[in-house]
């Protein structure tokens, strides 16, 4: 059984959970397809989005240098790290430059990537999330189960309980615009006493040395208006050439991933204010290697909306955590493929290849088409499950002699009368949490005879 | 070699086949009526609109719609009903309990409702932090699109600037929309 198979049996036991979970997030796949659907030239902007970041990422190296000059130049300081390891050290050094305890980050996927959080711990600084979501989980101290939806998992109940504990709100009230503006009253304190302020990135205009942010909440923006350093963190693959290509992308990223006109706020960042340090940290970790992926280069179209996730039947069924890559879904399951096969194989049969995600995909990445391939690299890697190849061995030879093909399908009738212990029990891996189809009572073939198929 | 020259160099190493740039064979989204539709995705997006007749004073509107607010915080002239002048603010920490602020915007994008929102005060910390946002806005200035509002001529001039759409808010929480999450609970955008 794959790492997912074993991980979700846990998060489907509970049905009605797991319904509330599908629900929850059909919803947002619906408002986007309400969103998509308000927009006649959608699929002509996905498609030259697309086509634009193929275009981007073919000359990333000419793009980032450009946005590099412009942005010494605006008057922000540019860092390269190689990997996680360096970005965190980056990090960490300007923070100590300063002097500084308190970090209040917005939401960044990069850091996640980076494990930024608990490196800054150890080194005795704190880092508050400000995003909602990434606050409550901060809480309950578990990693994000979703990209953009860090809490989707999480009920109610269970976001009073933990504020009961650390925001000392009213006993047993769990409503979310109570719980909310809790939150906000207690975050306020944690702006204004933040010495410095870290964001994400959500797209780098080469052409202008800005940088985008987009939240909902304005935690980024509240974020960086008080320290006197703003730390913004970015994968290489967010740069796009200028603002014309910038306008395709702000205009599907909030339809696509929350089903929304637009965030509420789209910051732009281009020159430090007055008196304060602006710092951009431009990651590669393993980007530049995607490049040289011929199958898998599309990855790097990614915007990181999240609407592959909330669209794949298969992540709204079984949650972000029965993914062993911490970014779950489709997106996930390739992105984790990409860091390490050998760590990350567990995911790739946690896909039906309905191929959904690569038709709500705003940047038309082939999700599904590169998770098979990933399937089909599984023997050559040596990762294939021993039991599956065993099997396929099986079918192969019965495929290939219609003798046997037929008196399978004469057995398999005959199987369908035995008894429950001998159809489905621990050998049978299928069997778990699946029912056998009832057999036609006819074949094709004896219908075809018979002269019953007009 | 520096980490900057060694990642270069590898994403020069692995490039691939340069991809030309595509061009937009489409059409985008406009609208007839621009002022109607403004007011309408405002909504959407759960901001207030006012449009502002001749002869109105704006400063009668404003507090007509908080008439509870205590602190309004503006530098733009002629809005006397303010009571503080957030320029004369050393630190932006002093803005917190602002009751609204009073500020201007450059245009107003009709697929969205975002407005575009240049750093006009000495602190960029009003925009978030007043609880409520009264926004002016010259109802000539809107433009359909996201294209339309990249395209404006001079759109690059700016040090800090923000699309801003309606209050802050979130659903962070079993999806249930909350207005007011960390910025302002409320946006009134006067179309003067």
């Amino acid at each position: 059984m794959s790492s997912h198979a074993k991980a979700a049996k846990k998060f489907i036991a509970d049905r009605e959970r797991t319904a509330w979970h599908d629900q929850a997030l059909y919803f947002v796949r619906e408002k986007r397809d309400r969103m998509a659907h308000g927009v006649p030239e959608w699929e002509a902007l996905r498609k030259t989005a697309s086509r634009m970041k193929k275009h981007t990422i073919s000359n990333l190296a000419y793009y980032l240098e450009m946005f590099e000059r412009n942005a010494t130049a605006n008057g922000a300081h540019v860092h390269w790290a190689k990997d996680a390891e360096e970005h965190n050290r980056i990090v960490y050094d300007i923070i100590q430059r300063h002097g500084g305890k308190h970090l209040i980050k917005s939401k960044s996927m990069l850091s996640e990537e980076c494990g930024l959080t608990p490196y800054l711990e150890e080194r005795g600084v704190e880092a508050v999330e400000s995003d909602l979501g990434e606050r409550i989980m901060q809480f309950m101290g578990t990693p994000p189960s979703h990209i953009v939806l860090p809490a989707i998992h999480v009920k109610r109940e269970e976001v009073g309980k933990v504020f009961e504990k650390e925001l000392h709100t009213e006993p047993g009230n769990s409503d979310p615009t109570y719980l909310t503006h809790a939150a906000r009253k207690a975050l306020r304190q944690n702006f204004l006493n933040a010495d410095i302020a870290m964001t994400g990135v959500n797209f780098a205009v080469a052409s202008s040395g800005a940088f985008v942010v987009c939240t909902n909440e304005g935690n980024a923006d509240m974020g960086t208006s008080f320290p006197k350093v703003h730390i913004a963190i970015m994968g290489m693959e967010k740069v796009v050439p200028d603002y014309d290509a910038l306008a395709l992308y702000v205009r599907l990223l909030a339809r696509s991933a929350t089903g929304q006109p637009s965030t509420t706020y789209t910051s732009h960042y281009k020159k430090p204010v007055e008196g304060q340090e602006m710092h951009i940290v431009i990651v590669d970790n393993g980007r530049s290697d995607i490049l040289g992926n011929p199958d898998h280069v599309n990855m790097l179209k990614c915007l990181r909306c999240g609407s592959c996730i909330n669209t794949c039947p298969v992540y709204r069924r079984t949650g972000g955590y029965s993914y062993s890559y911490f970014i779950p879904g489709p997106i996930g399951i390739n992105l984790g493929m990409l860091r390490s096969p050998e760590k990350y194989s567990g995911n790739v049969s946690a896909c039906t290849l309905c191929h959904s995600c690569s038709n709500v995909c705003p940047a038309k990445i082939d999700l599904a088409e590169q998770i098979y391939k990933w399937r089909q690299q599984l023997d050559p890697l040596h990762l294939a499950s021993s039991e599956k190849k065993f099997i396929v061995k099986g079918l192969k030879l019965v495929m290939e002699h219609p003798a046997m093909f037929y008196s399978a399908i004469k057995a398999g009738r005959l199987a369908e009368k035995m008894p429950r212990f001998v159809l489905y029990n621990s050998l049978d891996a299928w069997g778990i949490g699946r029912e056998l189809p009832d057999f036609a009572p006819e074949t094709f073939n004896e219908m075809w005879k018979k002269g019953e198929v007009k | 070699m520096s980490s900057r020259d060694e990642i270069l160099a590898r994403l020069k190493q692995n490039a691939i086949k340069p991809e030309p740039r595509p061009e937009a064979d489409f059409q985008p989204l406009t609208f007839t009526n621009p002022v109607e539709q403004f007011q309408k995705i405002l909504q959407v997006a759960g901001a207030n609109s006012v449009l502002l007749e001749k002869g109105e004073d704006v400063n009668e509107i404003i507090r007509k719609t908080y008439p509870e607010a205590k602190t309004i915080a503006s530098n733009l002239p002629g809005i006397n009903c303010a009571t503080v002048n957030p320029d004369l603010l050393e630190d932006p920490r002093e803005l917190n309990g602002t009751d609204v602020a009073v500020i201007r915007g450059e245009f107003g994008v009709l697929e969205n409702g975002m407005v575009w929102i240049k750093q006009q005060t000495r602190h960029k910390a009003l925009f978030f932090i007043s609880e409520a946002l009264v926004i002016l806005l010259n109802r000539d200035n809107l433009v359909n699109n996201m294209h339309e509002a990249y395209a404006r001529p001079g759109f690059d001039d700016y040090g800090y600037g923000c699309f801003i759409a309606g209050p802050s808010k979130t659903a962070d929480i079993e999806q249930a929309l909350v207005i007011g999450a960390h910025g302002a609970r409320s946006v009134t955008v006067i179309l003067e």
